[in-house]
């Protein structure tokens, strides 16, 4: 079953077409990365895609509902790290994992959980607007795994983030991957996107390039930089 | 190369304001500042007539001073709030960071492009409308242009003011406040037995040594503030630790609240007003412009042939308005992007801060109306002024909250926005006024239609209120 649907999907920002006739189907339990050089439209589908953005023309269905008629009922059902960390500036990290299981009505939050998960102990009574980069990007992180959901949007998760914690990610959404969970990551490091994907979508100058398994690249000898340059360059 | 930066500053005040309100709003504007110039001057006969000239003039030029005042504020400490509620905004004023030019000369090339960018915006505009009104009335072109250039001149001193008290305040409050304060004594002590600004006295004398005079002033100012800007600058600390964990406690007070909004966004909102020390910052806010229409009540009064007693109910009309400026306040604590990641609409937070508003931050206003009630010896008319304050600030709230959303204060730089809100709170403010004014005359007639006017003021409040649902729910946060 298809969790994500894009058909001719278009966005325009006044004279810049931002992306232009996307078409990409995404199924239950894949791990999708969308790569792609800067400004090549990446954020932009991922924000069409979690309804911080509208689109011009074409249609964009997640979990089987169209997303500008049920933002609401999608948006409770994703979770999503946005490109930028911007956890709110004025709560504690423990505060804003309680906002968020408040909003989203979790029965059981795990919230000592993912507090030990990221090593959030040391920044107990400390509001977020004082934290590093790194430790505001392990709070998004937090406050996007914390919400349990079957599908998660991440935009460069990884950036500002210490190798050590980079792993622990990369492990767990794995292992979120294999329970079923779905995930659509965006991101320009490719090696990231070697270990993680399953599939994995080139967009360049708002169109969709290529769509690739990266099973099947292994089998004929090349790696996802080559073919990212060739496709690229 | 001073001159490309100064360029670029220019570029990117005209971008930054065409981000944030519409183009054709914002281009717009310098059309409607034209027709209040044209009304201005059309009408001077009459406002001459019955203010006295001399007294008219002065407070033409009080009103220019204010509004470089306010203009350098907003230059000085509104990049500050714009990165609140965008985020990150990377502004050429910043360039000292990454390259070799030094904060003093790229503030005040940023004071330079603040003083040319509201000339050509503002003052050069209503100059044109005043040229078109002078058609009309028969005004001497040429006096026109000398009131013009003398009004000019009360402008920059406002915003060298500014800059003046920006730069101090980047050493310290407290300094500033100091600063600020000798500066206007000096100033009192100069002008005392003088017209209010230099470049007036020059107007009205033609001796060119006022001229020499009101050029020297923000000259000097400007310099001051310049010499005292140093590279190094360290904002002041914050507190880093030690905040107690309330959201939950905060979720429980507010859960008579959750059918209009989550008591989680109302608890987040409720925690930032207190963290950030916003409460304050909205009590100054107060401050002022309750403090400038004091001051033009005495100004008035002492300059009027006739007294006008502006009463508690007239302060309650205009506390109730600038509520607005406290939902506006509201709006500039924090930046709303997280709230994208959460199954929750834009409708939800607008309404999670008209809550704050109602519940917290009610007490700014009441204790201002309090104490002019009691210092005007008129506690008699203080539940009125209550209910006026109260039914005034539901309507222009619940109005600016509907026709703003979350940027308030990057909306009403849209002229179209702007327009509007003047046309639905200017109306019934002048209408309480006149009827404040004339209690003593005849009371129950002017309870019985202050009455009505509350009522449908407060019919429209909920009018207003019902609308923000359909009118934000499918807006983003972006």
């Amino acid at each position: 079953m298809s969790v994500i649907k894009c058909i001719n999907l278009s966005k325009r920002y006044e004279e810049v077409l931002a992306l232009n006739e996307v078409n990409l189907t995404i199924e239950r339990g894949e791990f999708f990365g969308l790569l792609g050089p800067n400004g090549a439209g990446k954020t932009t589908l991922l924000k069409i895609l979690t309804g911080q953005l509208r689109t011009t023309k074409g249609e964009a269905d997640i979990l089987g509902m169209n997303i500008e008629d049920n933002i609401m009922e999608v948006k409770s059902k994703i979770a999503i790290i946005p490109e930028q960390e911007s956890p709110p500036s004025f709560l504690t990290p423990r505060e804003v994992l309680e906002m968020v299981a408040s909003i989203r009505k979790l029965d059981k939050p795990k919230i000592e959980f993912w507090i030990d998960f990221f090593d959030l102990q040391p920044m107990e009574g400390r509001v977020c607007r004082n934290l590093s980069r790194g430790q505001k990007q392990k709070v998004m992180l937090a406050a996007a795994f914390i919400s349990e959901t079957e599908l998660m949007f991440l935009d460069e998760p990884f950036i500002n983030l210490d190798p050590i914690v980079q792993t622990k990610v990369r492990d767990w959404l794995v292992e979120y991957v294999k329970e079923g969970g779905t995930v659509f990551l965006n991101t320009h490091l490719l090696e990231n996107a070697q270990r993680l994907c399953d599939r994995a979508a080139i967009i360049h100058e708002g169109k969709i390039q290529s769509v690739i398994k990266l099973n099947d690249l292994d089998k004929q000898n090349i790696n996802l930089e080559q073919l990212f340059h060739e496709i690229i360059l | 190369m001073n001159k490309v930066i100064l360029w670029r500053m220019l570029q990117e005040e005209i971008r930054l304001n065409t981000s944030f309100a519409s183009g054709k709003g914002f281009y717009s504007f310098p059309i409607l500042v034209a027709i209040s110039g044209f009304l201005a001057v059309m009408f001077t006969e009459q406002m001459m007539a019955d203010m006295g000239y001399f007294q008219y003039l002065e407070i033409l030029h009080i009103g220019l001073m204010f509004y470089g005042l306010f203009a350098g504020s907003l230059a000085f400490f509104g990049n500050d709030f714009l990165e609140r509620i965008f985020g990150y905004l990377g502004l050429i004023i910043g360039l000292p960071n990454t390259q070799p030019i030094t904060q003093r000369k790229i503030t005040l090339l940023y004071f330079i492009k603040e003083f040319i960018f509201y000339s050509f915006f503002t003052l050069v505009p209503a100059f044109i409308g005043g040229i078109l009104g002078a058609y009309y009335n028969d005004i001497n072109l040429l006096n026109l242009t000398k009131f013009g250039l003398s009004l000019s001149i009360s402008f920059l001193s406002g915003l060298s003011f500014a800059y003046l008290i920006s730069s101090l305040y980047r050493i310290s409050w407290k300094t500033s406040i100091v600063g600020a304060g000798i500066t206007i004594v000096i100033y009192l002590i100069i002008f005392n037995s003088l017209s209010v600004t230099a470049s007036l006295e020059w107007y009205l004398n033609n001796n060119l040594n006022f001229l020499v005079i009101a050029i020297l002033i923000p000259i000097i100012l400007a310099t001051l503030a310049t010499f005292l800007i140093t590279d190094y600058h360290e904002q002041a600390p914050v507190q880093m630790i030690g905040y107690q964990n309330r959201l939950q406690e905060y979720i429980q007070k507010f859960d008579w609240a959750r059918n209009i909004s989550h008591p989680a966004i109302i608890s987040k909102e409720r925690i930032d007003l207190q963290r950030s020390k916003t409460g304050m910052k909205m009590f100054f806010s107060f401050a002022f412009p309750l403090g400038i229409l004091i001051f033009m009540n005495w100004f008035i009064d002492k300059g009027l042939p006739i007294q006008i007693d502006f009463n508690t109910i007239f302060y309650g009309v205009m506390v109730g308005f600038f509520g607005t400026m406290i939902y506006s306040w509201l709006n500039t604590i924090d930046n709303p992007h997280f709230y994208s990641t959460l199954p929750i609409s834009v409708s939800e937070v607008v309404r999670a801060r008209l809550v704050l508003f109602f519940t917290i931050t009610w007490w700014i206003p009441l204790l201002f109306l309090t104490l002019i009630s009691y210092m005007s010896s008129e506690i008699n008319l203080l539940p009125i002024g209550i209910i006026v304050m109260i039914t005034v600030g539901m309507y222009i709230v619940n109005y600016t909250a509907w026709s703003t959303g979350l940027r308030t204060n990057s909306a009403l730089f849209d002229s179209i926005v702007f327009l509007k809100f003047f046309l639905v709170s200017v109306p019934p403010m002048i209408a309480m006024t006149l009827l404040s004014l004339a209690i003593k005359y005849s009371i129950s007639i002017v309870l019985i239609s202050l009455s009505s006017i509350c009522a449908i003021l407060a019919l429209l409040s909920i009018f207003f209120y019902n609308r923000i649902e359909a009118k934000w729910l499918k807006e983003t946060f972006d």
